[in-house]
């Protein structure tokens, strides 16, 4: 489902990734853990082309993201990021909803503006999604009348309703309150049971060894372990990997 | 002789009559042209203008003065009717070469600068300059002794040539003939030197002042006509010779005591002056009078101001798109509009859009000059408003527009403009507040909104006071309405997000 080679990116003259590689496959759920600053959130905004890269290719689904190097992209290239983007739903660390508009528009502004979609088509869809959040009381409210997680459920009903075949992650519980971590995580982890494919950046490392099929462990811009999770957090095969395990761990 | 003198004058007119009638040559003249039109367009400033041209203290709506009895009997005598166009009396041949109307007469002296630039008719009036002084000065017998002191007087007169000639003078110069009286009665300057129909209107009738020494210097009020409107010239040469011979010049001289062989004699006299009559009745008019003609300028300040500032808005989001998303020569262009617009007076861009366009042939109507030079202004402060507004939106909305599938338009529009316009309505409020009061600015090119409407009655009727204050409260309750309805829209926005 998704396919990188060889990408490479610098920023402000430093090299931030040398060339990294990743398969994942379709209904696959894949964990990126490492240091902060290792790289993973940026690999992560490399796959729907909100970071550009200077080379390799990303693939979603068989449209292709490839390398630009203009200081101003084109028309053309912007619209290539965006044909990956309709196939990529993204949820954010800080929600990022739209606080001028209530739940309702929040879900069905994409669908209707980008997909096309009549209002009422959207709002129906936006209602079974907010379900599925358990969220349909707050239909009518606005993003700042809502708890943190209740805004992430959101993102992740708005991010939903653009019907992507990938959905991403980065960080989604990093700026929650402790007791609204799970609410979130127990949605994502419907999704993936369900079959979605995902890539979920992470610092809850249960949660990555509870739902991931492969982890993915990122230190200083190079991939340093891939494998099932029993053998990343049981045995793991690098240093580097043990000294971060045993960094987090022992929080 | 009369009856001779009679005939030749009759003969003249006849004269002018076939002129008129004769087939006209391919390019049609201004004569021509203007008995198509049926009016007489005639420059003048009404502002402080007794007693060449003022409003009626008894009916402010009327216009009257010498000069407006001798416009109607020159428009009689072409077979049109006289229409009055109001300009600043020093931008009055700027005006005139526009093509804002076809003569300007307004006790413009003729003089040889003047004289390359436009053409003049025969003299129609004889002036001479008055000195006038506090009733306590006895520093001052002639324009001789004014070395060393101030003295005042309006810009682009003659008298002011005379001022600035004699040297060592400090010249004050005003642009209107009640300001140097008011400033000389209070003791800011010495001594006024200006015409004398000015001097003995505004001048000799304050108890507080008194003529000095004889009238010096002697020129001649000419109309202005432009260049090659010769055949109007000619026309009105012909015209001004027949009032003379027949006498009504004389009538309208002795009717606004203005008639004298050497136009002189008559203003040293301290003999009771008709001209004190008219401004002591206006002084006294009831305050309603002048009523209709504020509200009107009032409404033209309103409609001004909102016709500018919904130009500003569209201008200025178009500038800041361009600014901040636009390719690469039309950012930069934004940028420079922007900086230049909020680099230089709104003033000096009202001129240029006024004054100096028809240099290069393109010639605005008041209104639409004030529009754009309103319009064009605030799109600057406009477009930094917006700027601010969108630069303080976090990037994770753009971002998360863009992981929707958004188009970079899409999300501009849906996204983040809203939630920027809500950060920018109060700066725009308060920018649609001020532009209201800097559209006192655009008085100066001719437009007779709610400031010119109060600086010509002021001037006509000396009530600075209150008819300022009048004014102040007319302005007040247009604005403040303004803010309140914008601090509803504030809340009302916010409203919607609570």
């Amino acid at each position: 489902m998704i396919r990188i080679r060889n990408l490479h990116k610098a920023f402000g003259g430093q090299q931030l990734f040398g060339g990294i590689d990743l398969d994942v496959a379709s209904a696959e759920a894949v964990v990126c853990i490492g240091p902060s600053g290792s790289g993973k959130s940026t690999f992560l905004r490399c796959i729907n082309g909100l970071e550009q890269f200077q080379r390799g290719e990303v693939e979603v689904d068989g449209t292709a993201l490839h390398s630009v190097n203009r200081a101003r992209p084109t028309g053309a290239d912007r619209e290539a990021i965006r044909q990956v983007r309709l196939k990529v739903g993204m949820v954010f660390q800080q929600f990022n909803l739209f606080p001028h508009m209530s739940v309702l528009d929040n879900i069905t502004e994409a669908p209707v503006q980008v997909l096309g979609e009549s209002r009422e088509q959207a709002a129906e869809r936006a209602r079974s999604l907010l379900k599925r959040v358990n969220l349909e009381a707050k239909v009518n409210s606005y993003p700042d009348q809502l708890s943190g997680g209740e805004q992430q459920r959101v993102a992740i009903a708005r991010a939903l309703a653009m019907r992507p075949r990938v959905m991403l992650f980065d960080e989604p519980t990093s700026s929650l309150d402790p007791e609204m971590v799970g609410e979130v995580l127990s949605v994502i982890r419907d999704l993936v049971n369900d079959g979605m494919t995902t890539v979920i950046v992470t610092h809850e490392m249960g949660f990555a060894r509870e739902i991931a099929d492969r982890v993915v462990v990122f230190d200083r811009g190079e991939i340093v372990e891939i494998g099932p999770p029993e053998t990343i957090f049981r045995s793991p095969r690098t240093e580097r990997t043990r000294a971060f395990l045993s960094r987090v761990l022992k929080l | 002789m009369e009856r001779f003198l009679r005939m030749s004058s009759l003969l003249l007119g006849l004269c002018v009559l076939l002129y008129w009638a004769a087939p006209s040559a391919s390019k049609p003249g201004a004569l021509e042209e203007m008995r198509k039109r049926g009016y007489l367009l005639w420059g003048s400033d009404a502002e402080g203008g007794a007693p060449y041209i003022f409003p009626d203290p008894k009916d402010p709506e009327r216009l009257i003065g010498f000069e407006v009895e001798l416009a109607a009997a020159i428009a009689r005598e072409l077979g049109v009717t006289a229409k009055q166009a109001q300009n600043a009396w020093d931008s009055l041949i700027p005006g005139l070469q526009r093509g804002d109307y076809d003569i300007a007469m307004n006790g413009i002296e003729i003089t040889p600068q003047r004289k390359q630039e436009v053409l003049f008719s025969v003299p129609y009036y004889v002036y001479t300059e008055q000195l006038v002084v506090r009733k306590d000065e006895d520093r001052i017998q002639g324009v001789e002794d004014l070395r060393g002191l101030k003295a005042g007087t309006l810009s682009g007169t003659v008298a002011q040539d005379i001022l600035m000639g004699l040297g060592g003078v400090d010249v004050k110069i005003y642009s209107g003939q009640v300001e140097p009286y008011e400033d000389l009665a209070i003791g800011r300057i010495d001594a006024v030197l200006l015409d004398l129909p000015i001097a003995a209107y505004y001048g000799k009738p304050n108890p507080k002042l008194r003529y000095a020494g004889r009238p010096v210097g002697e020129g001649f009020y000419g109309i202005a006509m432009r260049k090659g409107d010769a055949d109007l010239q000619r026309a009105i040469n012909e015209i001004l010779a027949k009032l003379l011979i027949s006498g009504e010049l004389k009538r309208i001289y002795e009717k606004w005591d203005l008639w004298n062989e050497a136009q002189e004699k008559l203003y040293r006299n301290t003999g009771e002056s008709s001209g004190y009559r008219g401004l002591e009745e206006s002084r006294k008019a009831p305050v309603q009078t002048f009523f209709p003609l504020l509200l009107k300028g009032a409404g033209i300040t309103l409609f001004i101001s909102a016709t500018s500032m919904l130009f500003a808005i569209a201008l200025g989001l178009f500038l800041t798109l361009s600014r901040l998303y636009g390719r690469a020569p039309f950012s930069g262009l934004a940028t420079a509009y922007i900086e230049i617009y909020r680099g230089t007076p709104l003033l000096i861009q009202l001129y240029i859009l006024y004054y100096g366009l028809p240099n290069i042939g393109i010639s605005l109507s008041p209104f639409a000059a004030a529009f754009l030079g309103l319009g064009m202004n605030y799109a600057a402060y406009e477009a930094e408003l917006y700027r601010a507004g969108i630069s303080a939106i976090p990037r994770g909305q753009m971002e998360a527009a863009f992981s929707l599938g958004m188009t970079r338009g899409t999300a501009v529009r849906r996204i983040i403009l809203p939630q920027a316009f809500r950060i920018a309505l109060p700066g725009v409020t308060n920018d649609f507040i001020a532009l209201f009061k800097d559209s006192s600015l655009v008085s100066i090119i001719a437009m007779v909104e709610l400031t010119k409407t109060y600086t010509i009655l002021a001037a006509s009727t000396l009530r600075f006071f209150e008819l300022g204050l009048i004014v102040a409260v007319l302005y007040f309750i247009m604005s403040y309405p303004l803010s309140l309805l914008a601090r509803r829209l504030e809340e009302h926005l916010k409203g919607k997000r609570r």
